[in-house]
């Protein structure tokens, strides 16, 4: 069964001038499904996050097409921005404001009626077992209770696509598992929902299909069987040979199952060095760019 | 046209919430501000003449609305942008002029206890009898707004920390080298002519004219000078938040 993607990036590029000149997205090419988890891999610098500013209109691709439920997001980005719900890398400042409040203020401003933000507000503080910090001012709780109201305030109305930047930093292992469910229960109801993380346990968990980026250009995509080869190679080895490793750090123990790899800390960040990937793995063939189907 | 008024509503009392810890420190530091100005410049002029303390008693007012927004708004929406949170608000579904109004909604709020005590103040210190008009309020808004656009433009085109220094560069020259608190006529006429111009001027005329209607009728010309300032503050704030780099 094939449905029309949400969410369709078609060749994008984007470079940032000035001094460095760096090229952030180069001809990244990627759907989202409704009712799909589309993750997409990277390791900081990759160009994730500058992509998702220019699905939402805060950044302008140099070139490429970006459509939203059939309506181009580059020519209309407020009507973008009405389609789609955000959580962001960055915090969202909440001091003042307690998670319920600001849960419920975002669904409101979503545009979401008063009783059912209620409603959807209490089930998301339940689910994510929030209900001991919900009333009390977000300046008071970890930073792991701040990043689960900022997925609340994105999942509350959630609109036809979610993006997701990271949502399980700071999470604790209980909790990271809670809001997997809740990831996998938005897909569910519809919502088409773009996962960005460095995280491959959370991309195994979670997601129907992957995107693995790397120095701003596509270099795989696939369901989790496709890109370790029907489960014969891990994801992250799978990941590792892709994007580069260190030289000198080894992966960290993947005992925990719920343990952040966060691959920041295992991968190489100096692209100078890194190593030939052509022809090093067999999931570089298919690198080049994801097809837009529909 | 509801979803928008709603959509204010909303978005203000979210900005009022996260400000609500440090409002009354930032009423505290404008009402020290718009009260030192006016105690300060009695010890540097001493006894004042007559048409002198005019324009000091009434100086202080528009140096607490122009700072809030030129020099306070900067100052804030830089933070917001180097924590994240700016673009953050950016994603949301809001149009930018409701992002705007919020914003400067509140600070113009945040303005007026500075003010309204600091024309007390200056009042009583140079035994100047007040005379209203009742257009004032109309004349102080539009003057927040302006200054707190202005503001706003430069702190979303400027590199965070440029606008910070600005911002102090911008309350150095209002309190010392505008028109504020003392007869252009005392500038150098280089510095006249750019203040005939740039929007304090006409601020702090307009103001004085609100406030002593009987002895500083109001130019026209002052009123142009601040409508276009107001006008193109706020197409240039809007056009800074729209813009996608």
């Amino acid at each position: 069964m094939s449905f029309k993607p949400t969410l369709v990036v078609d060749q994008v590029s984007k470079r940032y001038h000035g001094r460095s000149g760096v090229q952030a997205n180069d001809r990244v090419s990627l759907t989202v499904p409704p009712g799909q988890v589309v993750g997409l891999l990277g390791h900081n610098g990759a160009g994730k996050t500058t992509l998702v500013g220019q699905i939402v209109g805060l950044l302008r691709p140099d070139s490429g097409r970006i459509s939203l439920a059939g309506h181009d997001a580059v020519a209309h980005p407020g009507l973008a921005r009405q389609l789609t719900s955000v959580q962001v890398q960055t915090n969202c400042a909440l001091e003042g404001i307690t998670p319920r409040t600001a849960i419920r203020t975002i669904g409101r401003i979503r545009g979401g009626g008063r009783a059912e933000v209620r409603a959807r507000t209490d089930q998301l503080i339940d689910a994510l077992d929030l209900e001991p910090w919900a009333d009390r001012p977000s300046e008071q709780v970890s930073g792991g209770v701040a990043r689960l109201t900022a997925f609340g305030m994105a999942a509350v109305v959630p609109g036809v696509l979610t993006i997701l930047d990271e949502p399980t930093n700071d999470v604790d292992p209980v909790r990271r598992r809670l809001l997997w469910g809740q990831i996998r229960g938005l897909a569910e109801r519809g919502t088409a929902v773009l996962l960005i993380t460095h995280n491959v346990r959370e991309a195994e968990q979670v997601v129907d299909r992957l995107v693995v980026l790397e120095r701003g250009q596509v270099v795989a995509a696939g369901d989790l069987a496709e890109l370790t080869d029907q489960g014969r190679i891990p994801l992250e080895d799978a990941y590792i040979a892709l994007c580069g490793r260190p030289h000198d750090q080894a992966p960290p123990p993947a005992s925990d199952p719920d343990s952040t790899t966060d691959l920041d800390r295992t991968t190489d960040m100096d692209h100078t060095t890194d190593p030939d990937r052509s022809g090093a793995d067999p999931y570089h063939s298919s690198a080049a760019s994801e097809e837009v189907r529909s | 046209m509801t979803t928008v008024i709603r959509q204010f509503g909303l978005y203000l009392g979210w900005q009022f919430r996260r400000a609500s810890q440090i409002v009354p420190l930032l009423i505290v530091v404008q009402v020290v501000l718009a009260v030192a100005t006016v105690i300060g410049y009695g010890f540097l002029i001493g006894d004042a003449p007559a048409p002198v303390s005019l324009y000091l008693a009434t100086g202080a007012s528009t140096v607490s609305l122009v700072s809030v927004g030129l020099i306070m708004t900067p100052q804030t929406v830089a933070r917001q942008r180097s924590e994240g949170s700016f673009d953050w608000v950016r994603t949301l579904p809001l149009p930018r002029g409701v992002l705007l109004a919020a914003d400067l909604a509140l600070w113009t709020a945040l303005a007026l206890p500075g003010m309204i005590l600091g024309l007390v103040t200056g009042s009583v210190r140079f035994q100047v009898d007040l005379a209203p008009a009742p257009w004032l309020p109309l004349v102080a808004l539009a003057v927040a707004a302006t200054a707190a656009c202005v503001g706003y433009a430069l702190a979303c085109l400027l590199h965070p920390m440029a606008a910070v220094m600005i911002s102090q560069v911008l309350l150095f020259s209002v309190l010392l080298f505008s028109p504020v608190s003392y007869p252009a006529q005392r500038l150098p006429d280089w510095l006249r002519q750019i203040h005939h111009w740039l929007p304090v001027e006409a601020m702090a005329d307009l103001m004085r004219s609100g406030l002593l209607r009987h002895d500083f009728p109001v130019q026209p010309r002052d009123v142009a000078v601040l409508a276009l300032w107001c006008l193109a503050g706020a197409a240039a704030a809007v056009w800074a938040l729209r813009r996608r780099v």
